[in-house]
């Protein structure tokens, strides 16, 4: 743990970029966002008013409001709950799987690397984003399916960093040395290949949920994910777009945040691997 | 980026013009632009995108839907078509006689006509095709319905046939006016039913030359025609149609297909949007047909099959709870009005009844009271014996525009005050119709378009809760009421027009009292095309446009 701990140390050590420090302030606000929405907009985002429809940005509605006078600005901030949660837990699940398949391929006998290496590899030669589809096309849209098939569709990437990752480790001399002191093999694996491993795995997750926000934007928007009305950014995407040519801003705002936060989370994920570079 | 917003102040002189303009493309029938101005243009090729769903079929024998009905208006024809004021004029067939009992008509046909394959039009091929129609192989839905009192076809003589019949059938002339039961080669006919939904053959003015699959069927001029129907002024008969091919494109993104317009990648389009309608009003370039559909009106069906809108006081508490005036209104920017009849405006015998559909929570609770639904859960919504007050409301995303989507989600949002949860299930049309067969759902949207208001007994008739040969069925808000039956079998049995009215209004009175559908608005058809193409109009059949007598203006 302590080469994770010392990575976030001289990570905050270093004077950020500028671009740095405006991601970090949008995953500040987002994680807020998702967390109390609330204390950034008190209300209620179904609200319907019918009288108020279609209303352009304005002081009483930051971001305007749509066909049936629900107001973007508070339908954006609690959408990010519905996305980030969504982003996350796909980001976890893929990892996590990714995690298991590398360990696996990573320590395991000659047959059984073999044996995941190519799974992982056929698993590649489809674009993810297919192999989401074919998910939902199995088990049915819905939010549940799409973090899931999200989730499969990026663990096959994961899974061959984490393996190169976890042999490295394993065949460095500190290792070597821990083996020839008689530690068993699950003592190895948590106290040296883990730790090192999860320096790694920390930047995944980062660049991975920008990755993960879009693509379950995509499902919704495809009408395969969150279903209406619930302020889903890619759901609210796919409702704007019918009025693209008269109300821009119904797309412009939750496409705004769906682009704000994936790039945010990439700067950050970018910054914290260039610096864990730098360090090692 | 937009391109125009209506309240943006403009130069008074194009508000004035296009004022003018628009007075001048609205005649009081409302399905006809004004007149086409200046000498036709021979040639060319037109450019139609559609919005509605790719059909499975090109035969409007087979199933039997609007989507069939606007391609198939290009290359079939009828019997019978109605003029302007809704009577009856001759096509095909140039007269009709009634047989005293009501259960026989004779039809002259038209001796001058061929099928675009060389088959000659006769008695023959009519009997074939009233065959094909009724086979419950061809699975046929609203063809088959519309055609179901013909028990006997005979071929008098080669161009003299007659219908028998099992019972009077005063609707039996607005049925053989549709679309779905449209005159086809025979010999084509005989074809596998691939071939035949892949190239129907028929007598129009154009002819099925290319289907490529998720993109266009091209449609090539048919350089024989002969046959308009009766309202087209006879001199205008020999040269038609004066277009060489027609394109017809499946675009289902209406905003593409409104950028498509505006391009002039295409010159017409359907199902457009009430915004767009609204910012094409000052366009010069831009104008539009609205062609609102025979038959019924839009509505929200409430399934009285099975719990808990088996129960009248709850079907009448979400009636009473759900403000649709209002939503119409900001929706559809004026372009559609809220109906109060089963039936469509534009059928005369439609019956209105404001005063049902007046929202009154207060009144809507005491009912849901009344009716055991008294105790509510944490999220707000009613329970009884400990089961949550729940409507499915499966929505076809191929046959409900957006704004119509988002009606529904108002009315979602207006009946959770109530108690009511409102589950919407957006769908594409095949598990639409899957929700459907299966019974799974309390609330339904379905569109259904019949010439005259023999639509009722279609919809509302007990018998229509069997499946037609397609699978569906028609009832969709499962009436089952022996004293509704009665009325609208008698009313489709009787030709005398006084009594014929006063059925059709005790029907409609027992539908709406019985509070077994919510009205919205007429069936919206608009249709937004740009100023070059002349002669466009809408069939006062099933107000689908033919471009029989249209042509591009250079």
């Amino acid at each position: 743990m302590s080469r994770l701990r010392g990575a976030v140390v001289r990570a905050t050590a270093f004077r950020p970029t500028a671009a740095e420090a405006i991601a970090g302030v949008v995953l500040a606000l987002l994680l807020v966002a998702a967390l109390w929405p609330n204390l950034l907009a008190p209300g209620d985002p179904l609200a319907v008013s019918r009288a108020e429809a279609f209303r352009p940005p304005s002081p009483a509605h930051l971001f305007g409001t749509d066909e049936s006078g629900r107001d973007i600005y508070t339908r954006v901030v609690h959408g990010a709950a519905e996305s980030l949660r969504i982003g996350v837990l796909a980001t976890a699940i893929g990892i996590g799987l990714a995690t298991v398949l590398g360990f696996v391929a990573g320590l395991g006998p000659r047959w059984l690397d073999f044996g995941t290496t190519r799974l992982v590899e056929v698993l590649f030669a489809f674009p993810g984003l297919l192999l989401a589809l074919l998910f939902i096309v199995v088990t049915g849209p819905g939010v549940l399916s799409s973090t899931i098939a999200v989730g499969l569709a990026t663990a096959p990437g994961y899974a061959r960093i984490i393996r190169s990752q976890v042999r490295r480790t394993a065949a460095a001399e500190f290792v070597e040395a821990a083996r020839v002191l008689g530690r068993g093999r699950f003592w190895i694996i948590t106290r040296h290949v883990l730790p090192n491993v999860t320096a790694a795995l920390f930047v995944l997750a980062t660049l991975g949920l920008g990755q993960a926000v879009i693509w379950v934007s995509s499902l919704s928007y495809l009408g395969l994910g969150a279903v209406p009305p619930a302020a889903e950014w890619g759901a609210m995407l796919a409702a704007g777009r019918t009025y693209i040519a008269n109300f821009w801003w119904m797309t412009f705002f939750p496409g705004l945040a769906i682009v704000a936060s994936a790039a945010a989370a990439t700067v950050v994920g970018r910054g914290i691997q260039k610096r864990n570079r730098s360090a090692a | 980026m937009p391109s125009r917003r209506f309240s943006r102040p403009r130069a008074a002189v194009v508000v004035t013009a296009a004022v003018a303009l628009l007075l001048a493309a609205c005649s009081p029938g409302g399905g006809t632009p004004g007149e086409p101005s200046g000498e036709p243009v021979e040639g060319g090729t037109l450019t139609y995108a559609s919005g509605d769903a790719e059909p499975s079929c090109l035969d409007p024998h087979v199933g039997g839907n609007y989507p069939q009905a606007l391609i198939a208006t290009q290359y079939l024809e009828s019997l019978v078509s109605l003029d302007e004021s809704g009577e009856v004029i001759p096509w095909l067939a140039t007269e009709w006689q009634e047989g005293d009992d009501g259960l026989s008509w004779e039809f002259t046909l038209r001796e001058d006509v061929q099928f675009t394959d060389g088959t000659p039009f006769d008695a023959e091929a009519v009997a074939a095709n009233i065959a094909h129609v009724q086979d419950p192989a061809t699975a046929s839905s609203t063809g088959y319905l519309a055609l179901a009192k013909i028990e006997n076809v005979v071929a008098v003589e080669d161009h003299l046939v007659r219908l028998e019949l099992s019972m009077p059938d005063s609707a039996l002339l607005e049925s053989l006016s549709q679309i779905w039961v449209a005159m086809e080669s025979p010999k084509a006919l005989e074809r596998s039913q691939e071939e035949n939904c892949a190239a129907p053959v028929g007598t129009g003015p154009f002819v099925v030359d290319e289907w490529e699959r998720q993109d266009s069927v091209t449609l090539v001029r048919n350089d024989d025609y002969t046959s308009p129907p009766a309202d087209v002024p006879a001199d205008a008969g020999t040269g038609l149609p004066y277009l060489d091919t027609i394109v017809w494109r499946f675009i289902p993104d209406s905003a593409s297909r409104y950028a498509a317009l505006q391009s002039g990648e295409a010159q017409v389009i359907d199902n457009a949007q009430p915004d767009t309608i609204r910012s094409a009003e000052s366009d010069e370039a831009i104008q539009e047909l609205d062609a609102p559909r025979p038959g019924a009106a839009n509505r929200i069906e409430l399934n009285s099959g099975k719990a808990p809108f088996d129960d009248e006081r709850v079907r009448e508490a979400f009636v009473r709870s759900v403000n649709v005036d209002e939503g119409i209104e900001s929706l559809f920017f004026g372009t559609a009005e809220r109906s109060y009849s089963p039936l469509s405006s534009v059928e005369p015998l439609g019956l209105s009844l404001p005063e049902l559909f007046t929202v009154d929570t207060d009144a809507a609770a005491a009912l849901l009271d009344e009716a055991g639904w008294t105790e509510r859960d944490a999220d707000g919504y009613r329970v009884k014996d400990g089961k949550r007050l729940t409507l499915d409301f499966p929505v076809s995303t191929n046959q409900s525009i957006p704004a119509e989507q988002s009606l529904f989600e108002q009315i979602q949002a207006d009946a959770k005050e109530a108690g009511f949860e409102v589950r919407l299930h957006p769908l594409d049309l095949s598990s639409w119709y899957g929700a459907l067969a299966e019974n799974d759902y309390d609330l339904v949207s379905a569109p259904y378009t019949k010439v005259g208001p023999d639509v009722l007994r279609v919809l509302y008739h007990s018998d229509s809760i069997e499946p037609a040969p397609s699978g569906y069925f028609a009832n969709l808000a499962q009436v089952d009421d022996p004293a509704l039956d009665d009325l609208l079998t008698r009313a489709s049995a009787t030709s005398d027009p006084d009594a014929r009215q006063s059925l059709y209004e005790q029907a409609q009175r027992i539908i709406l009292e019985g509070y077994h559908v919510l009205p919205l608005y007429d069936q919206q058809n608009h249709f937004l095309h740009s100023s070059t193409v002349q002669g466009l109009r809408a069939m006062p059949t099933v107000s689908t446009p033919t471009f029989a007598e249209a042509w591009l203006a250079s």
